[in-house]
């Protein structure tokens, strides 16, 4: 079987420099290879600084790589500066709240996307928004809201909704549950799997919080110093960690597990 | 007699919409060498009953409370003089954003050498004192975790990483060697490993140095690992306190069941990506706040009676808010 996403021998190399006097330094970030099937999740976990954005930003062509191919259904993406593969391959940033335009309605918020990327006529659109809005568990009339009548995890989902739009087949999240409250939190965690049950999709996700890695994703990539440490099955990871960093994070987790 | 007292805490903001109890009758406890979860959804009233403790709260704000005491005495009648002496060398505070509270234009050696008050510095000269401020301000360092403490002094607050200022934050908390420490969301961002550092430090020093600590966080795994007691909070009121065991094994708010089985990890039998529970809906805002228990639209268990505030109510040491608590299992 063809995996939905399949990322090989993807690398970044950029060139720091602090003023123009001082010898430029270079970074290199990669090579990452991993495989997504459809409905699966793959969780990200690295410390602040190895690459875990960089990584996202990647995937979703906001950063142009300087070698490496991404497969989308067996098929080769075109790599950065926006392409149309960003239309499959969804981004919702770490702050949805500052992410929201203050200025217009989710409405038209909405509409912004189909209005670019589509032919649809406005009725369609319309309809197109009501559904989607429907799809993350929101009412119709919460098109006409402005962002700051919006809760907070209202606003997550309308930053679901901005990303499931255009009908992705894959969602790259950047700590998308850090700063929602636990009920808020768990409400949107089993969004994102019942999405992935109905419609396949596939989820790639950056988290720190290894409670709901553990729950939710097939997969883990483990990140250090722009490189891939330790790749596997959650379970796996979780049970048998290979990587020192790996073993220190698992068993600082296990730590504060309460015992039963 | 508690340490730090509150009883019936009520703070009222003057919105466009009138005034509204962003807080209503909190109460509160804490007892010397006690460690307190204070735990509660974002924009529960956690960062203002913290601004209530050390008075920082505007002034045309409404505060009133039956008690609001520091050692038996009261801090509203307290001049401020007597306050701030109080904040510097008793209670000390690690605010939520550790950006937003260092300054941007000194050195963290200077802002740390600064928070040293004079009281701990035995010596007689200047020179002595800076020596031992320099001492002081190195072993602090290497306790909260910080490696190199030389270079890092030398830092502003913006050429050094998230985790580091954080650290000095708190580092800046403990080198006055408080009685109380308040920690404000200390955890949020953390990265496992970083967590459990502090973590154990702070059980350290609790255990001691007899530091009682006032712990905020929506981090429910952190927090019942080193709390002895918790107190939850819904939309600015108090719905369950209690012993962390107890609350933990036997919740009777409603809330407080929900905000348990929210954690994966606290659910052991719970099968790999299953649902988690979730109540419905989200907290309300200040300006739509329902009448009776607030928890009442979201609540699974709400009848006619939830519209009206509920009592406190109590079973020994446990504290619950609610008409129809869990123990009473038939509706
Ligand atoms: N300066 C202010 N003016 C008006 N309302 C305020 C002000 N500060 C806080 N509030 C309101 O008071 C309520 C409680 O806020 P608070 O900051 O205590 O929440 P919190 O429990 O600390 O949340 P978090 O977990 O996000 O830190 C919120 O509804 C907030 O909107
Ligand atoms: S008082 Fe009523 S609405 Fe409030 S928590 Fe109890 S049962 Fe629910
Ligand atoms: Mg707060």
């Amino acid at each position: 079987m063809t995996p939905l996403l399949s990322v090989r021998n993807l690398t970044l190399t950029q060139k720091h420099r602090k003023n123009w006097l001082d010898k430029a330094q270079i970074e290199h970030f990669g090579p990452i290879e991993f495989d997504l099937n459809r409905g699966e999740t793959l969780a990200i976990i690295g410390e602040n600084g190895s690459g875990k954005s960089v990584l996202a930003n990647l995937l979703v062509g906001a950063i142009t790589p300087t070698s490496g191919t991404i497969k989308l259904n067996g098929e080769a993406c075109v790599l950065g500066g926006h392409a149309e593969h960003n239309m499959k391959i969804r981004m919702i940033f770490q702050n949805s709240n500052e992410s929201l335009n203050p200025g217009i309605t989710v409405g038209s918020m909405l509409q912004e996307p189909l209005r670019l990327n589509t032919t649809l006529n406005e009725r369609e659109r319309i309809q197109k928004v009501d559904d989607t809005l429907r799809q993350v568990g929101m009412l119709r009339d919460h098109k006409y809201f402005y962002r700051h009548m919006l809760s907070d995890g209202q606003r997550q989902r309308v930053a679901l909704a901005r990303a499931l739009i255009m009908e992705p087949e894959v969602i790259v999240a950047d700590e998308p549950f850090a700063a929602l409250d636990p009920s808020v939190r768990s409400q949107t965690v089993n969004l994102i799997m019942k999405l992935q049950r109905d419609l396949g999709l596939g989820f790639i996700f950056i988290s720190h919080n290894l409670g709901i890695v553990r729950h939710i994703s097939d997969r883990m990539l483990v990140l250090q110093h722009g490189m891939v440490i330790e790749t596997g099955k959650t379970e796996t990871v979780f049970n048998w960690p290979r990587s020192e960093y790996t073993q220190r994070l698992v068993a600082s987790h296990q730590s504060l597990m309460p015992n039963f | 007699m508690p340490m730090l007292d509150i009883k019936n805490l009520t703070l009222e903001i003057d919105t466009p919409v009138g005034w509204v109890k962003a807080l209503d009758r909190i109460n509160l406890t804490l007892e010397k060498g006690e460690v307190r979860a204070l735990v509660g959804e974002s924009g529960s009233g956690k960062s203002l009953i913290v601004r209530a403790i050390v008075g920082s709260v505007p002034d045309n704000w409404r505060l009133t409370a039956d008690r609001l005491s520091w050692k038996g005495e009261s801090l509203l009648s307290m001049n401020a003089e007597q306050r701030r002496k109080i904040m510097r060398k008793e209670i000390a505070v690690v605010f939520q954003n550790p950006q937003a509270s260092l300054d941007p234009s000194a050195t963290l050696g200077d802002q740390l050498e600064e928070s040293i008050p004079a009281h701990l510095l035995a010596g007689k000269w200047f020179w002595q004192r800076n020596a031992e401020r320099k001492a002081l301000a190195s072993k602090v360092l290497h306790k909260v975790g910080i490696k190199d403490h030389q270079d890092c002094l030398q830092k502003f607050p913006h050429e050094v990483a998230r985790d580091v200022n954080h650290k000095m934050m708190i580092a800046m908390a403990l080198v006055s060697e408080p009685e109380l420490l308040i920690a404000d969301d200390p955890t949020r961002g953390m990265e496992a490993t970083t967590k459990v550092q502090l973590l154990k430090l702070l059980t350290r020093m609790n255990q001691t140095k007899e530091l009682s600590i006032l712990f905020i966080s929506h981090d429910l795994l952190a927090i019942s690992s080193m709390a002895n007691t918790m107190t939850v909070l819904y939309c600015g009121q108090t719905v369950e306190s209690g012993k962390m065991k107890q609350l933990r094994k036997r919740p009777l708010h409603p809330y407080t069941k929900a905000l348990l089985d929210s954690a994966p990890s606290f659910r052991k039998e719970l099968p790999v990506k299953s649902d988690l529970s979730a109540l419905d809906g989200t907290i309300p805002t200040l300006q739509h706040l329902p009448i009776g228990c607030r928890l009442g639209p979201r609540c699974p268990r709400a009848q006619k009676e939830c519209v009206k505030v509920p009592a406190v109510r109590r079973i020994h040491e446990h504290y619950y808010s609610c008409h129809y608590p869990l123990h009473r299992d038939k509706l």
